[in-house]
């Protein structure tokens, strides 16, 4: 196990964050790059805090990649600039090559509070984003149902997300996003409101679906057995100001099976060592 | 669920009931002579004879096109206003003073100043009702629409939704809980000002009917109109109702 430190301060180029094992392969071409990214944010009454300093990564194409690090530590606010949501205040986010201008259907958000569509049934929440690509109705219909039959909700087409469960709202988000096949996901926390049984199930569904369709993947979470469980890599930030403290190669073959990592000592490794950095941040601000 | 549902519809009855009874027994036991309070029974039975009556059917009809056209355009302008100025900073920049120095004037004041410029029939009643539904539904439409969640918003974006089709693809369906909430409102002050404009001055419709009978001291022809115009407010309250069933089915229980 070999565990990268990069402290983003050091103004060098980000290690590349490799797909697979095919680390140093060129094929692996970078889909998101994020340069001299800084975020200030005017607070009320004349003060601004700055939530993210100087951040430089580049993620590969296929690659997840989870971020960690205490609340408030810029995890959200990151993300968000990828997704186009929010225009960084200093240096340019990059997809495929391109500078971020806002959103767009190549980068799909799942956030932690579903924001599904109230007005539509599951099945129009699912539809709504190929509708807006211009696919025909009937077309979209039944491309719905199939993505809802991926994520194991047949037969709840006609409800309502309000006549959810967490865990099937969840679910409902993350076809709503893959309808418009978008090659990256960008989930904050998205399975942080949910119970412990259900988020097993959930993940195991996620590396399910990444195996087959390997979509760059960037995933905040505060569990640290989460990103570790899931990851390629996992980024560790810290807090005052926002930024990353380091990135860690999670070298775990896949597919993985979780009954077999919770007795593998490399995995319990990678989550101890991880926690030990949060915590060493926690002491440096605190 | 039909047996809460009977449940339901007897407990809203009773109380009408009782006041009914009320009415009744104040004729009954003397406290009120029958040529000032007439009895409900012959109310009623009046009001069920006029519906024979061609007279009393025009009067109903001024008053529902005054209250349908009045009601009507105060939803399309306070909708639209409500939803342009939450979106757009500029607008909201005219329209906010506007409204602050508007909306407190008692609309009925106006309503003089009204008649002299577009004259007794319904043109100066359906803007009387305009004005006075207007602002409830203009600021319910604005703060409903200034709260939605803006990660609905992002959303929407991210599925491929052009910014400007943010407005009817997210915003004004996100909006509608407010929205017909103020509907709600500017209904029944919709029911009261028509009512109330037409006592004032009128050549029809209910409260002119009522006008006229109290100057002639018919008592029962006094009520009737009253009656009249509690029911069409109750049946169009009981279709907003319905309606705001049907749109906001998807919607936490308001
Ligand atoms: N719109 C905003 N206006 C002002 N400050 C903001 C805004 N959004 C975020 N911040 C600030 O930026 C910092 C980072 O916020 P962010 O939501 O990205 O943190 P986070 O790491 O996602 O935290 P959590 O783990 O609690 O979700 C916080 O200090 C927050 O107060
Ligand atoms: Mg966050």
């Amino acid at each position: 196990m070999q565990v990268v430190s990069l402290r983003s301060d050091a103004h060098t180029d980000a290690e590349p964050v490799s797909g697979r094992k095919s680390s140093g392969v060129d094929s692996a071409a970078a889909m998101i790059e994020i340069d001299h990214v800084s975020q200030r944010f005017q607070t009320s009454g004349k003060q601004s805090h700055l939530a993210l300093s100087d951040i430089n990564l580049t993620i590969e194409d296929g690659a997840f990649v989870s971020i960690l690090g205490p609340s408030g530590c810029g995890k959200s606010t990151l993300l968000y600039i990828v997704g186009g949501f929010v225009q960084p205040t200093d240096g340019v986010a990059k997809v495929k090559g391109k500078a971020i201008t806002g959103p767009g259907p190549d980068r799909g958000p799942v956030f932690q509070e579903f924001a599904l569509f109230p007005w539509k049934n599951v099945l129009g929440n699912v539809m709504y984003g190929l509708r807006q690509q211009g696919v025909k109705r009937a077309e979209a219909e039944a491309r719905g149902r199939k993505l809802l039959e991926m994520v194991g909700l047949k037969g709840y087409e006609n409800f309502y997300p309000k006549e959810l469960s967490g865990g099937m709202k969840q679910r409902v988000a993350i076809a709503r996003t893959l309808a418009y096949d978008p090659a990256v996901l960008l989930m904050d926390e998205p399975f942080g409101a949910l119970d412990a049984h259900t988020r097993t199930r959930l993940q195991n569904d996620l590396l399910d679906i990444w195996d087959r369709q390997r979509k760059t993947v960037l995933f905040v979470t505060h569990s640290v057995e989460e990103a570790v469980y899931l990851s390629d890599k996992v980024i560790v930030m810290s807090r005052s100001p926002g930024s990353i403290k380091q990135i860690v190669d999670i070298d775990l073959p896949r597919p993985r099976k979780r009954a077999d990592l919770l007795l593998d000592a490399r995995f319990q490794k990678y989550i101890v060592d991880i926690e030990k950095m949060i915590d060493d941040g926690g002491k440096d601000h605190l | 669920m039909t047996q809460t549902r009977i449940n339901s519809v007897l407990l809203g009855i009773t109380p009408i009931v009782l006041f009914i009874a009320l009415w009744q027994s104040l004729i009954s036991f003397g406290f009120a002579p029958t040529s000032l309070l007439p009895p409900p029974g012959a109310v009623f039975g009046k009001l069920a004879k006029d519906f024979f009556n061609g007279d009393f059917l025009h009067d109903i009809a001024a008053t529902l096109i005054r209250l349908f056209a009045g009601f009507g355009i105060a939803v399309v302008v306070g909708v639209f206003i409500g939803l342009a100025a939450a979106v757009s900073p500029a607008i909201n920049a005219v329209v906010k003073p506007l409204v602050r120095v508007l909306a407190p004037i008692p609309k009925i004041a106006l309503y003089p100043a009204l008649l002299l410029i577009l004259g007794f029939d319904h043109a100066s009643k359906i803007t009387l009702v305009t004005a006075d539904a207007l602002f409830p539904i203009l600021l319910s439409t604005y703060y409903g629409a200034s709260m939605v969640e803006q990660k609905l918003i992002w959303s929407a974006m991210a599925a491929g939704t052009p910014r400007w089709q943010i407005l009817f693809k997210v915003v004004l369906p996100a909006a509608m809980p407010s929205i017909l909430t103020g509907c709600r409102i500017g209904l029944v002050i919709s029911c009261i000002v028509v009512f109330l404009a037409e006592m004032i001055t009128s050549t029809d419709g209910l409260g002119h009917m009522l006008v006229q009978a109290a100057r002639t001291f018919q008592t029962v022809d006094m009520f009737v109109p009253l009656i009249m115009i509690s029911m069409l407010g109750l049946i169009l309250n009981s279709l907003l109702h319905w309606l705001r069933s049907y749109l906001l089915r998807g919607f936490p229980e308001v």
